[in-house]
Order: structure tokens, then sequence, then C-alpha cells
């Protein structure tokens, strides 16, 4: 059986969460009225955020999409290339990278997991040299975004039983594989995983990580 | 010719290597191999098919460099032949020095200025005369244009005449379409303009230089012509001239002609290398306005701006060419895109405006970087007025030019007041400031007369040029043939062809011009060894055609 060890992306790898790309896109759409209107959009995620992924799962994931309705998939795909060149490509998490290295070092599968779409963070997983990405995909009608994300939608709080079924189609032994999240929204993912470890975690996260023993690490 | 004996031919020609074979020890004429297409077609040629029998150029001597120096300059120094550099170094000159020949003559001349025993003795063992050359500017001289396009063509297939197979491939537009819009068929009405008026190509043409004749400026001449596109259905002097041209050559009978008509012709998708293109061509004109504070850009966003990378058309090129050679050629080959992949006008302006910001953002000033590149173009109905319009803010410059220019501030205030707030400096800077609106009104004048050449193709007219005829030949190829010379626009991803091929090659290869600089040349290739004199001149000299020995030997 293999091992594999699930990053988190947003927390654990770049400090950038899906929210920020999907108002950087809607805020460079190409009229200076229509960037006022989409922003407005993607502001309705705020208050899910703020309640917290937990709470609210993948719904705040398909708000925060909602506002590149209508934007052609050129316009995203040529746009998320600069995100990535300009948000993500030198700006990886020191600590992030080193986990990384170590885990391929180690011989494991390396899955990133994150609720960001692809054309974002498909050129981070090839930079990294992760075997796995699994990511949202917008929903494409006539060469433009609909506002949806194609099933399954990848939320803040992964579950141990995706991790589950992500381990048995892939003959994974989840008892000797790693976890590596940020927020507390991962701590589903982290407590299925025999080997759980927190990384620079948000409040909720560190009180869990100790409650559970888990390994903090930190930059 | 029954069904059946059709198919047999068709399964004969499917099997690798029949164009190779086809170019084996074949001789060909070629004009225009100087310009953007027939120098991509010509490198190809050398490169891909170095089993045809000699390439015999025809060129004209230019700018103080006879026919040998700019031949020589252009497969020394031209990007086009940098694979070929890159493969055979030194060995290009005896590649050049084996199979072309080049001969230093002027198409607008009667048999190319050659006596007809020397044109005779040339085209003795010629097997297919490939007529690229011509005037490809929208509105030039109209005198010069019939010169280049039409009697250019006439010429050369007067020369194909005199060959023994007289074989005659032209080189059109898709645009001698006219003023149409609908699918545009792989064939040509002889005798119809195309907004379906009968004429007599022969007469038209003896009318129009009749009358340029009598006209003594160029404003007047292109008037005068352009007039009499429109009156046939063509929307300017080049489609006039060209479609005028297709028309006299389909009334020649001593000759086999097949016309290959391209549409607009943009950069290389990977021949001689990604993004190359020279000199400005259509889009680059289009993209350079972009590129400035011009935001409202007149297009329709439905209709298809047709463009095609010059090594799809110069391959494509190749396929046609081998199809007249062994006598299968079809009458007429578009060579478009919008048949099979359409990139429409409002797609390529977005992804125009998408790429040029990236590259302001990477190279352009701080008012670029930082304002212009957040502000994009977008399609706009040119019918519609609107208040910030260019024609809106040229008139305002043209007013504000005008009352500056006889504004004297010393009139308007008292000697006392005038002294106080340094009148003159003010005088001066009103006076700048009159200056920068008289530059203004002329540069949107430009550009005004510019989008009013190119709207017939971006706005008034949605054409779509049928490409069966390609994809047939396509299809009787296989394996490597069918890669180097297929007909590929199915494949074209609009998105990177846009973002990473076309505007970065424009930006390097044809804005620069538009700008007044240069473009690189690469470096030439090494002197050869001339220590052995023999040797230098098996490998190093282009071989120039003896038309007094061909005179003898013939007779």
């Amino acid at each position: 059986m293999n091992t594999a060890a699930f990053f988190r992306v947003e927390g654990t790898l770049t400090e950038r969460g899906s929210l920020a790309a999907s108002a950087w896109l809607a805020s460079n759409a190409a009229g200076v009225g229509e960037r006022v209107a989409r922003l407005g959009n993607v502001a309705l995620a705020a208050p899910f955020a703020l309640l917290g992924e937990l709470q609210t799962g993948a719904t705040a994931t398909r708000v925060t999409w909602m506002g590149v309705r209508g934007m052609t998939e050129d316009r995203l795909v040529l746009l998320a290339e600069e995100y990535y060149e300009k948000y993500l490509k030198d700006d990886v998490l020191d600590i992030g990278r080193d986990l990384l290295k170590q885990a391929k070092k180690q011989g494991r599968r390396v899955v990133l997991i994150s609720d960001n779409i692809d054309l974002v963070v498909g050129p981070l997983a090839e930079q990294l040299g992760a075997d796995d990405l699994i990511c949202n995909r917008l929903e494409m009608r006539k060469g433009k975004a609909t506002g949806r994300l194609e099933d399954p939608v990848i939320g803040g709080n992964v579950t141990g039983q995706w991790a589950r079924a992500f381990a048995q189609e892939h003959d994974i032994d989840l008892m000797a594989s790693w976890a590596y999240g940020a927020s507390a929204a991962d701590s589903l993912l982290l407590s299925a995983i025999g080997q759980p470890c927190a990384v620079n975690p948000d409040r909720q996260l560190r009180r869990l990580a100790k409650d559970h023993s888990w390994p903090v690490v930190e930059k | 010719m029954s069904g059946g004996e059709n198919e047999r031919d068709a399964v004969a020609s499917i099997r690798a290597g029949w164009v190779a074979e086809t170019f084996a020890d074949k001789h060909l004429l070629v004009t225009g191999v100087t310009g953007f297409l027939g120098k991509v077609w010509l490198a190809m040629l050398l490169d891909f098919l170095p089993e045809v029998g000699r390439v015999t150029v025809i060129v004209r001597g230019k700018k103080g460099e006879d026919a040998d120096a700019r031949f020589r300059r252009i497969y020394e120094r031209s990007p086009v032949f940098r694979p070929l550099r890159q493969k055979l170094g030194q060995g290009l000159r005896a590649l050049v020095a084996e199979k072309v020949r080049v001969v230093d003559a002027r198409l607008v001349e009667p048999l190319c200025g050659l006596e007809p025993e020397a044109a005779r003795a040339l085209m003795k063992d010629v097997d297919a005369v490939v007529h690229f050359a011509g005037l490809t500017d929208f509105e030039p001289d109209p005198q010069q244009a019939i010169d280049a396009n039409v009697r250019g063509a006439w010429h050369a297939a007067d020369l194909a005449a005199l060959s023994p197979a007289k074989r005659y491939v032209h080189v059109s537009t898709t645009y001698v379409a006219g003023r149409r819009s609908e699918e545009i068929p792989e064939r040509l009405d002889e005798g119809v303009s195309p907004n379906g008026t009968p004429f007599d190509p022969s007469a038209e043409l003896e009318g129009i230089e009749a009358e340029l004749r009598t006209l003594d400026t160029k404003t007047k001449r292109v008037d005068a012509a352009q007039a009499r596109a429109e009156a046939l259905g063509w929307p300017n002097i080049y489609t006039y001239t060209k479609g005028l041209s297709e028309q006299l050559i389909a009334t020649r009978n001593d000759v086999v002609t097949t016309t290959f008509r391209p549409a607009i012709v943009e950069c290389a998708r990977r021949y001689p290398f990604e993004g190359w293109n020279e000199g400005i061509n259509t889009s680059g004109p289009l993209v350079w306005l972009l590129s400035t504070s011009f935001r409202r850009f007149p297009a329709r966003p439905s209709n298809i701006f047709d463009v095609v990378p010059v090594d799809t058309v110069a391959r494509t090129m190749m396929l046609v060419v081998a199809e007249a050679l062994r006598d299968e050629s079809q009458e007429v080959y578009q060579c478009a895109s919008g048949h099979r992949n359409p990139l429409t006008m409002g797609r390529a302006v977005e992804l125009c405006a998408l790429s040029l910001r990236k590259l302001l953002r990477e190279t352009g000033t701080d008012w670029e970087k930082h304002v212009l590149s957040r502000l994009e173009a977008y399609c706009h109905d040119p019918s519609k007025s609107e208040v910030f319009g260019y024609r809106r803010m040229r008139q305002a410059a043209k007013a504000t030019r005008n009352f500056l220019r006889d504004f004297k501030l010393e009139r308007k205030l008292s000697p006392d007041l005038y002294e106080r707030i340094d009148g003159e400096r003010l005088q001066e800077e009103l006076r700048s400031f009159s200056m920068k609106c008289r530059t203004a009104d002329r540069k949107l004048g430009q550009v005004d007369e510019m989008l009013r050449q190119y709207r017939p193709f971006i706005y008034d007219h949605s054409y779509v040029f049928r490409t069966d005829n390609l994809v047939n030949a396509t299809a009787r190829l296989v394996g490597e043939e069918r890669s180097l010379w297929g007909f590929d626009v199915e494949e074209i991803c609009w998105r990177h062809y846009w973002s990473k091929v076309q505007i970065p090659g424009l930006d390097k290869w044809s804005l620069p011009l538009l700008r007044g600089e240069k473009v690189p040349e690469d470096e030439p290739l090494p002197p050869a060894d001339d220590s052995r004199e023999g040797v230098r001149r098996k490998t190093g000299e282009v071989a120039r055609v003896d038309i007094e020995a061909e005179i003898r030997a013939t007779a």
C-alpha cells in the first residue's frame, strides 16, 4: 500500500485564499462599472467567511465564485495565469515547501487540496511537482463562466469521508499517511489521517492540535 | 472520369512521401521570395524538400543592392532562414548555390524585362511558375498597384506560357470576395464583379489606366481607382487589383492556372520559429492602436477575423503546388481559418486587450503600467456617436488649436495684470499647448483614416471563406507529410496563439517599425574560407543564370 501527504494549499503553502483570487479576477473584468458590480457580488461571500468554513461548508466557496459569472474563459485563463505569476509563484511558504520536499523524499504521494480553482492553483501544483491536485473547476458554457462550480465542489472543510474514498481509490494507507492543515476547517481531514500536522494554525486549530497532541509547525 | 477512377486516383495519392516525390527534380520559377510569405515558403522548400531540382527566383535589385546581394542578404541574415543556417551552417551556401538561381528581372515589364530568346531559354525546363509577388498596401498609388498586382501577374503568366507544362500558381487573397457578407466558395465567377456586375476585365484595366494617366496627383488617382473599385464591389484598391488580376488570368488559355487565396497572414506558429513576423501586416496597425490610449475599437464583435499563421499558409501552399505539379489541382484554394476554427472580432479584441495589458505591465512606462493597462479596449459600434469618441476629440483638438492660434493674451489683459501674472510665460505655454492640439488633431486624423480603410473587414462585412479544397488535399496526406504540409487551422488554440505568439511576435517584429524603430536582423553567416578560390566559388556564391549560355544551349 502507498502512503500520501495531503496538503491544504491555503495556509500551508500560500497565504492567499480563494476569496482573494476570486476578488482579484472580478476586479479585472473588462469595464470599470463591471468590476465594481462583480466585486460587490464576491463580497456576498464575506459573511459566510466570517461564520467560518466549518459551519458553511461549500456554500462559501460557491458564493465566492459567483462573482465571475459571465466572464469569458479566455479572460479567466489569462488572468489566472497572471495571478499565479504575481501572487503565488514566488510566494510559496517556506515551511510548506520544506514539508512537501520531505514528503516527496520519503516517497509519499503528494496530494494538494484547495478550494481555489484549477486555473489558479494548477500551475502551482505543477511548480511544486504534486502528484494530485484536488480543487474546483468553473463551469463553462459557450466560452463563458456560468458562475457555478463543477461537482464535486471542494469547500473549506474537506471531510474524512472524502479522504477515505480517495485512499480506497488510490490504494493509500491512511494510517501511515500525513496531512497538513492550517485552519479549523481542516480538522475534519486531519482527524481522518494517521499522521496529522498543523502548520501555522489559526486559534481554533491550535487548540484542537493541543487537545489531540498533533504536532504543530510554524515558520 | 467515373467514380471508380476517382477513388483509384485518391488511393494512389494516399501514400507516404508523395509531396517529396512530386517535387523531386522539378524546376520551379518563383517570384516574390523577398516578401513575407514567399520567403517562408522558399525556406521551407529548401529545408524540407531538398529533393527539388532547381528553384529560379526572380528578384529585383533595390536600394543600391543588386538582385544577388539582396537575395544573399535574405538567406544569410533573415530570421526566416535561421533554422536552415542552424542546421547547415556554411552548408547553406552550398545548398543555395546548388539549388537556387537568381534572375534579376522586373515583373512590371513584358516578359519580366527579358528578351524573348532569353525568356524561352530560361523557361525551357521549368515545371511550374509560382507567383507570390504583389503589393499589399490597402491604398497605394493605383498605378503601382496595377503594375505589381495585375501587370506583374500577367507577365509571370507569360513566362509560364513559355514553359513546357504551362503551370502557373497564382497567389491572391480571399478578400477578392469584395463587399459581401456570406459564405465565399472556392471559385471564380468569370467576368462578374463581387457585386454581380458583368464586366470585361481587359476593358476595365484599359479604362482605369487611361483614366489614371489623365490625373496628376496621387490623391486624385486614389479617388478615381477607389470609386471604380467601389462601383464593382471591391472595398479598396488592393482587393480591386487582386480581383482584376484573377479575372484577367482566367481569360488566358495558354496557361493552366491554380489560384491560392490566403486570408490575413500573420505570425508564425512554428516555422521559422514561434512568433516570427515581418513588416507591417494587417493586424499590426490595429494592435499598435490598441496599445495606445485608443480604447473604443470600431468592430462588430460577431464578425470573423480571419487570421492564418504564415507557416500554415506556406505549408499548405506547398501542398497546392504539389497538386499543381501532378496536374491534379483545383482551380481555387482558399486558406482561411473562419470556416473550420472561427475567431470572432470580439474575441480577438479581448485577447488583444488582455495580452497587451500583460505586455504594458511588464515593459510599459508608468502611465502605461498603472493607467492604460487597467483600461481595456472593447468593440464599439462606430455608427453611434459618443462624447469621448475619437472624432469628437479630434474636433475639440482642432477647435482649441484654432482658438489658441489667434489668441493674444496681451490684448485681452491690461498691461499691469499681464505683467503681474507673467503673461509672457503664460502665452508661451498656451502656444505650446496649441502645438500639442495640432499634433493630436493630425494623429487622430491618421487613426480615422486607418480605421476607414479597415472598416470593411472589421465591421461592415462578415466573411466565411470555404476551405474544402485544402481539407480534401490534406486528406490525401499520410504520416509525416500530413504534419508537414497539412491544413492545420483546426489545431490552433486562439487564446494561446494570440497571447503567446501573435502579440509577442508583433511586439518584437512589427510594432517597432510603426514606432520608427528597427527590428533586429540575425548575425550573418561567417565568411566562407576564401583561401581556396575554387572552394569559395563552389560554396559561397549564388548561381546566376547565364542567359547567353542558355540561349546558345537551346540553339
